[in-house]
């Protein structure tokens, strides 16, 4: 599975959005309500163990991690 | 000192080439902030109108350049009004329609937000301003004009009936409250200042004023942080933070994290709502050397007006006391009858001093009803605030917070009107009515509509957000299709709580 293919997934099943289509890899998912902001550690410590990789204060701060693809594109720096 | 900009003269005279503030994107010392605000300031006097009743909004991301404009503001003697970046653009229309500012200062961003914005004022771009050459000789005499009693910011909070009121701040209130800072807690020129707060919330007026009157430094967190508490404190650590002022919220997520290993942290202020003791403890004893001081005030007592440096610790059970008013204030309880409580009496603080606002802006009718007369002085002028805050005097001489007189809550150390909710949500088609209510125990807001449509949960937040910030966003939307109602035909709260709050 790609890492935006278990992201989705992972979002989808954690934050119970089920099939609903607008959740896609490109849509905000704070500003759309489909995460709250206190989900944003469990998306980020999901990602840390699946990938064995950290992300830093540093990287939190300089790329935007609001989208699937926005996040697939910082995991895939670090692996 | 008469004026916010004696604090930067100060500073630029003492401590000229040290670094005030640092942001993601770089650093700016004192000399070069004063140098940078009088810039701006000189465009402003060429640009429009300034002075006391010519208030300057700035809507702008959180960074160095918004502490130029607000001081550029000053120095043009023009109060400055800082609002949420995120703000809806309804909200931002509703308070720039009370405000009626001389200007808004914004960042390209902004002001691509702002093309739509119904309102007549003047939109300037920093960036095209920050490097024009205008005569910075008519600032002296800019600066000549302001007096102490003018107002210096205007804050806008939640309102009950929807429009939000903006806090009218005092040049005074700002400079005693400062100095009142430096006298009582150890701040000095090697400390390093964590920036939790945003600009449109008066904790910030710490984080910017304290620097300048002691050389410290304040590291601008980027506000994405804090919806990352393990990353938040891994910053604080390589920024080597070792004051910081901020909300109990932050600190419950970081203690419950369990990552506190904060060298360099010897001050640690929080205020905005109520620090449970669990996670105060847990910090206590993470960084036992670290002073922990309980805050207490409004937006109208210019950000502080009690507190409590915690020198015990507390039981679950037990209610860490909001202490003592600053030296800059006077705090008084008083019951039903208008008469000062006894000890152990509960009644409604009510606080005096130069630190008191002004009024709400262009609000004479909201401003007297909670700006009054102090009915124990009946022989001279003296305006006391009616906080609405319940509290009673313990027999140590510390003030005990018990809650609110009113449906204010607060909530992640946000101050939040119910009604203001409910008169965003009544706003939207095919609502008939709704009934926001606080569950305390849950820390959440549960909105109830009346309606005959179906409503989905996250499109309706999507709706209100147009209203109202994020952080007053309802956790859990319900719908009904009609209210229950008391024999008087009022909305049946009481029921609807005992129904829907477990």
């Amino acid at each position: 599975m790609s890492i935006r293919e278990a992201l989705n997934e992972f979002i989808r099943d954690k934050f119970e959005i089920g099939d609903d289509p607008d959740f896609t890899n490109d849509v905000h998912m704070f500003n759309e309500g489909f995460v709250d902001s206190f989900g944003a550690v469990e998306i980020i410590h999901f990602v840390e163990e699946t990938y064995n990789i950290k992300i830093t204060q540093r990287d939190i701060t300089l790329y935007p991690m609001n989208t699937v693809n926005e996040i697939a594109a910082v995991v895939e720096k670090k692996i | 000192m008469n004026s916010i900009t004696d604090l930067l003269e100060y500073a630029a005279a003492n401590f000229g080439q040290r670094t005030a503030f640092s942001d993601k994107d770089g650093e700016i010392t004192f000399a070069c902030l004063k140098n940078k605000s009088q810039t701006i300031a000189a465009a402003l006097l060429n640009k429009t109108q300034t002075g006391r009743t010519k208030p300057i909004m700035v809507y702008m991301e959180k960074s160095i350049k918004s502490i130029v404009s607000f001081m550029g503001i000053a120095y043009a003697s023009s109060p400055y009004v800082p609002v949420d970046y995120l703000i809806p653009i309804n909200r931002l229309e509703k308070t720039a329609e009370n405000l009626k500012p001389a200007a808004i200062i914004t960042d390209i961003g902004g002001a691509e937000n702002l093309k739509n914005l119904n309102i007549d004022t003047e939109i300037i771009i920093y960036d095209e301003i920050i490097n024009t050459n205008y005569d910075t000789a008519p600032i002296e005499k800019s600066v000549s004009h302001i007096c102490d009693l003018d107002p210096a910011y205007i804050m806008y909070t939640s309102g009950s009936t929807g429009a939000p009121k903006g806090v009218t701040i005092t040049h005074r209130g700002v400079i005693d409250y400062i100095n009142w800072i430096i006298d009582t807690f150890p701040v000095d020129s090697g400390s390093i200042i964590g920036m939790q707060s945003a600009f449109h919330f008066d904790n910030s007026v710490f984080d910017m004023f304290v620097p300048m009157l002691t050389g410290a430094k304040t590291v601008i967190i980027p506000e994405i942080l804090f919806m990352y508490p393990e990353k938040l404190m891994e910053f604080l650590k390589q920024s080597e933070i070792s004051v910081i002022f901020w909300v109990p919220t932050v600190m419950i997520s970081a203690a419950d994290s369990g990552i506190l290993k904060l060298p360099h942290m010897k001050l640690i202020l929080f205020a905005g709502e109520v620090m449970p003791n669990k996670q105060l403890n847990v910090w206590r004893k993470s960084l036992p050397d670290c002073t922990y001081v309980n805050m207490y005030g409004p937006t109208e007592a210019t950000d502080i007006a009690t507190y409590y440096i915690v020198d015990r610790e507390y039981e679950n059970h037990e209610t860490l006391p909001i202490g003592k008013p600053c030296a800059n204030m006077r705090a008084l309880i008083l019951n039903e009858k208008n008469e000062e409580c006894k000890i152990g009496e509960q009644g409604e603080l009510c606080l005096s001093g130069s630190a008191i606002a002004l009024g709400y802006w262009n609000a004479p009718e909201l401003t007297e009803k909670v700006f009054v007369q102090n009915p124990l002085n009946k022989k001279y002028d003296e305006t006391i605030y009616r906080t609405g805050d319940l509290v009673y005097l313990n027999d140590e001489g510390n003030i005990i917070f018990l809650g609110r007189r009113d449906s204010q809550i607060k909530l992640r150390g946000n101050r939040i009107e119910l009604g203001d909710i409910e008169s965003a949500a009544s706003a939207i088609d095919g609502i008939r009515n709704s009934c926001a209510m606080f569950d305390e125990k849950n820390q959440e807001i549960i909105l109830l509509l009346e309606t005959s449509e179906e409503i989905k949960e996250r499109k309706f937040k999507l709706l209100l957000k147009q209203y109202i910030p994020s952080y007053m966003t309802p956790s859990k939307i319900m719908a009904m299709k009609e209210f229950p109602h008391t024999a008087s035909g009022k909305i049946d709260r009481v029921y609807l709580r005992k129904e829907f709050l477990s």
